[in-house]
């Protein structure tokens, strides 16, 4: 692996040069239990489904060979367009929004006060509620006319808008919903924080350094590559996001499909309308857009991901 | 540590050796041999709670009468109306049971991929015929004259009121409305708005079960022209129905009412269990839930207003039982078919689920006449409607709740709305 | 002093915003098991009732009776207790070997891993499916357990991340030593990344243990069904049986809680590299 920039600012130990090239064998080997298991149960999936994405095929029926017929006719669909519209407003918002609430929430939980262990259990939580009883709760939150949410914006005051019934407030809603389930990121970056060695910070407390300084310095940058992390998986599961929103709305993406997100989209014409080689083709598009993104994530990774080992 | 490692090292290659015999030890089942000259088929359902106890009694009574077959019943979830991808996998796989409770909505469009078996010979042999059965349940289950399914269950739509809502603002609690403009006038008597909140609303159309099917009938439209296999969503009557809805938005204001309507399909919060909402349009299948939320609620049924007050109709929808294409043992599955679908069968089902049946001699049978609510719902269904059978029913059915959405909502008229509901579904229908 | 009172504040302050936050994060728990204990006129009121009157600890019973909870719980624990330990064993070594080896077709192969993700399960469902079925897995839990064995591409992406931030010292001290890739990885690099397994195998469970998709689709007899299918039987055209339900919710999300509570103490800043040479 390329170990090309030192940094400056983190008091990173200096590493040795790798003298051992002879590894390749032990590489592959090491690795092999996920090359056999993409074989086998990747693969043939994943190749099934871009040749059904040029057929028509039903799931219940072969279908014919209809070349790019279904890519062409997807940019036809209004209902298409309209999802990945939703869908991109929901990752622009929601990824950055969970990694900063989440490294936040992260490094509270890594304080060392009293009952820390109580805490971290309770932000795991919502993560454990069945979906199903995620959505009811919130609908009773957000009820305008009766909902816990509103009611106590009355009590100061506000008007509180209609949350899941408006058009315009849907979404920010789901954003909202959706935060609440962090805590399998802040796991993660709890992880990390753990294994930040501590002489970094007894050698920062020596210099004097104040606790900005230390999180901007040496946190945040030793955090990277879980942050890294993060970013690119909240990334696929923004793009992926179906579950909440589907059950939430009895699958129609109600108000006036402002909740329709495209693997609900493609869910139905996968399932509901028999389209499953459209349902393809709207896969690998999905597929296409994440990858280029994530791409972007990766080639820009060298400049802000710090791996300690390096 | 060195020790814990080891230990771990030993348990984890016990682990993998285990799956792997495990692996090589299942793949060789899956021989349907049937010891003692007994049949065994496999029966899949979604039924719960009393339905589930109807289809056991079902079960019970058929194994009875044929002892040299067996049912295995087994629950499925998630299967129904556009969630049926386990019933899809396994057909898919070759690998289906033999028999399937199944939403009738779907029989069409599954037909027409192969994917259920031809009833038609069996039925005309055992004498199983189109006129003992509601005739829509007959036409949704059948596709292209050919019968794939045999009814089992049926519903209908109609208006809710509450009583005591209706005394106190002055209304006759006896005399519900009957035209369109009654509706609206009782629901505005009936509407206490406070600022943006609803504290009660009379009626909002597009509620529970109000899908637009049940306005474009009500106002003398239709859907689907059999005959031409043309589709209709843009009949003039079913535009001036949705333009009457899109009016009805307007008036109370489309999002004060979402409000009310965010909290549908929850039980007992269901708005007209709490008082919230006067009258709505809803199934006989409600009348359970109210039974068993709010027992004391002062309630009637009413038929859907018409523009002219006669006329009444109602849509229904249902279940079935089919055979799935490559079902292994289809002569005893058949049998178990006819034993559901005929009288005995339907009315040991419909006694405990409390689901109408699609044959009316044993829903009279079983009393429903008898009871003013069901009665309502019984005179009504020899005039019930079903939803197009045609492939592409689900496609239809969301294209007309965003036509029903947009306009509410404001976006496009009720016209230009539906013209491309008419479009994208003939468009579909094409292919 | 000053510096004293300022941490003294400091504290306050941090678990004023943490009760805050927690109170938010606690209400799906607590309507969850106020739920549980309601009759089933009471689970819907406005406002909320928190507290259920009376405390209908029947609903726990008859929950149990409404499904075959035990049988359920045992097909549950077997699966996800397999896959967990699939994960376990597969991933790291998976990721340790894309983090700290060096091998021709390394980046590749990671770059295929995380590609592998972007695909929407839905579509890759059905040809999964039909590939189980061939080799006649259907109706047998080992879909649901044989892959973890083989890594699964989000853990192994994880731990990566983690292996990648161990520093190469010990690594390269211990071989100079003369020990064996496999020791170093084992003695040495394995240990350091403990919580970051730990997190890994914590989500494996939590993904078995309320997975519906994978076992609707792959046991076909009820006497294989797990919970979350068992959670789907509450429901009914009459409405939810909201109170076994949520009985049934509670008592499966228990066992996640108590083991939760005892792992995250590894979360825990609490590796000391110094400590190891």
């Amino acid at each position: 692996m390329a170990q090309v920039t030192t940094r400056k600012k983190t008091p990173i130990p200096p590493t040795i040069r790798k003298p051992f090239r002879k590894s390749s064998l032990n590489g592959w080997l090491f690795a092999s239990p996920w090359i056999i298991g993409l074989l086998l149960f990747y693969a043939y999936p994943l190749l099934s489904s871009m040749y059904y994405s040029l057929t028509t095929y039903s799931i219940l029926d072969a279908g014919e060979f209809v070349g790019f017929k279904n890519y062409g006719e997807l940019f036809h669909d209004d209902l298409f367009w309209k999802s990945i519209s939703n869908t991109i407003y929901f990752a622009v918002f929601f990824v950055p929004l969970s990694i900063l609430f989440g490294v936040s929430l992260a490094m509270m939980l890594n304080m060392k006060v009293k009952g820390l262990a109580i805490y971290r259990t309770i932000f795991f939580l919502p993560t454990l509620v069945p979906q199903v009883a995620l959505a009811v709760l919130w609908m009773w939150l957000l009820n305008p006319g009766f909902g816990l949410v509103n009611g106590m914006l009355d009590s100061i005051g506000i008007q509180g808008p209609n949350w899941l019934g408006s058009m315009s407030w849907s979404k920010p809603s789901l954003i909202l919903m959706s935060l609440w389930t962090i805590g399998q990121p802040v796991i993660i970056y709890l992880a990390g924080l753990g294994d930040i060695s501590e002489e970094y910070y007894e050698a920062a407390e020596v210099d004097g350094a104040s606790w900005f300084q230390k999180t901007r310095h040496i946190t945040l940058p030793l955090l990277t590559p879980v942050i890294f992390y993060n970013l690119v998986m909240g990334l696929i599961g923004a793009f992926q996001q179906f579950t909440l929103p589907y059950t939430m709305t009895q699958g129609q993406g109600t108000p006036a499909n402002s909740l329709t997100f495209y693997v609900m989209h493609m869910y139905d014409n996968a399932f509901k309308y028999f389209k499953m080689g459209y349902g393809s083709a709207m896969a690998w598009i999905l597929f296409v857009i994440i990858m280029i993104l994530t791409a972007i994530i990766f080639s820009t990774s060298k400049r802000w991901v710090h791996y300690q080992g390096e | 540590m060195g020790f814990k490692h080891r230990v771990l090292y030993k348990l984890s290659s016990l682990m993998f050796v285990f799956v792997l015999v495990l692996a090589g030890c299942s793949s060789d089942e899956k021989v349907e041999g049937d010891k003692d000259g007994k049949t065994t088929i496999t029966f899949w359902h979604s039924t719960t709670s009393e339905t589930a106890k109807g289809t056991a009694n079902v079960i019970k009574a058929f194994e009875k009468q044929n002892p040299d077959i067996k049912v295995k019943s087994v629950y499925i979830a998630n299967q129904g109306e556009g969630s049926n991808e386990k019933l899809l996998t396994s057909i898919a796989g070759g690998n289906p049971p033999d028999a399937a409770y199944f939403d009738r909505f779907e029989v069409a469009s599954w037909a027409a991929k192969g994917s259920l078996e031809d009833l038609s010979e069996l039925a005309a042999a055992d004498g199983i015929k189109k006129e003992n059965y509601y005739p829509y349940t007959w036409d949704e289950a059948s596709y292209e004259g050919k019968l794939y399914g045999i009814p089992t269950t049926t519903d209908a739509r109609l208006v809710f009121y509450n009583k005591d809502h209706f005394k106190e603002v002055g209304l006759d609690p006896e005399n519900p409305p009957k035209t369109i403009k009654e509706l609206e006038d009782a629901a505005a008597k009936l509407t206490i708005k406070d600022g943006k909140r609803f504290k009660r609303i009379g009626f909002i159309p597009w509620y529970a079960q109000g899908w637009f099917y049940g306005w474009g009938w009500t106002y003398g439209g239709d859907f689907y022209d059999k005959e031409t296999k043309t589709v209709t969503a843009n009949d003039p009557k079913n535009v001036e129905a949705l333009e009457w809805i899109t009016d009805f938005a307007k008036k109370y204001d489309v999002e004060d009412i979402s409000g009310v309507t965010d909290s549908q399909g929850s039980g007992a919060m269901d708005p007209f269990l709490t008082g919230q909402i006067s009258m709505k349009v809803s199934g006989n299948f409600n009348v359970a839930s109210i039974d068993m939320y709010k027992p004391d609620l002062n309630y009637g049924v009413f038929p859907i207003p018409t523009p002219t007050g006669t006329d009444h109709t109602t849509w229904s929808g249902g279940w079935s039982v089919v055979i799935p294409k490559g079902a292994k043992k289809k002569e005893a599955a058949w049998k178990f078919l006819k034993f559901f679908g005929e009288e005995e069968g339907q009315k040991l089902f419909s006694e405990s689920s409390r689901d109408f049946s699609a044959i009316e001699s044993v829903n009279i049978d079983l009393g429903y006449a008898d009871d003013p609510i069901f009665k309502e719902f019984i005179d009504i269904l020899p005039n019930s409607k079903s939803r197009p059978v045609m492939t592409e029913g689900s496609l239809y059915w969301n294209e007309l709740q965003t036509a029903v959405e947009n306009s509410t909502r404001g976006k496009g008229t009720p016209k230009e709305n539906l013209d491309k509901v008419n479009k994208t579904v003939t468009d579909a229908l094409a292919k | 002093m000053n510096a004293k009172v300022k941490k003294r504040v400091n504290v306050t302050f941090t678990h004023i915003i943490l009760i805050i936050v927690s109170l938010l994060f606690i209400l799906p728990f607590i309507w969850m098991v106020s739920t549980s204990l309601k009759p089933i006129t009471q689970v819907f009121t406005f406002p909320i009732e928190w507290i259920p009157d009376p405390f209908q600890w029947m609903n726990y019973l008859d929950a149990i009776e409404y499904i075959p909870f035990f049988t359920y719980l045992k097909n549950t624990v077997v699966i996800t207790v397999l896959s967990t330990l699939g994960v376990i064993i597969s991933c790291p070594l998976v990721a340790y070997s894309f983090a700290k080896l060096e091998w021709r077709g390394k980046n590749v192969l990671f770059v295929i891993t995380i590609a592998v993700m972007m695909i929407p399960s839905q579509v890759t469902m059905i040809p999964l499916f039909l590939l189980f079925n061939k080799i006649g897995w259907v109706g047998t839990p080992l879909p649901l357990i044989v892959p973890a064995f083989f890594g699964v591409p989000f853990s192994i992406f994880l731990l990566r991340q983690f292996f990648m931030g161990l520093p190469d010292t010990l690594r390269d001290a211990a071989k100079i030593d003369g020990a064996s890739e496999f020791r170093i990885y084992w003695q040495i690099m394995l240990p350091l990344a403990k919580p970051a397994i730990l997190a890994v195998g914590l989500f494996q469970f939590m993904g078995s243990w309320t997975d519906f998709m994978g076992p609707l689709l792959y046991l076909t007899d009820e006497a294989q069904y797990t919970l979350s299918l068992g959670l789907q039987q509450f429901q009914s055209q009459m409405g939810t049986e909201w109170g076994l339900m949520m009985a049934v919710a509670t008592m499966m999300t228990i066992p996640i809680i108590i083991l939760f509570f005892f792992l995250q103490k590894t979360f825990i800043k609490g590796i000391t590299f110094s400590g190891i040479k």
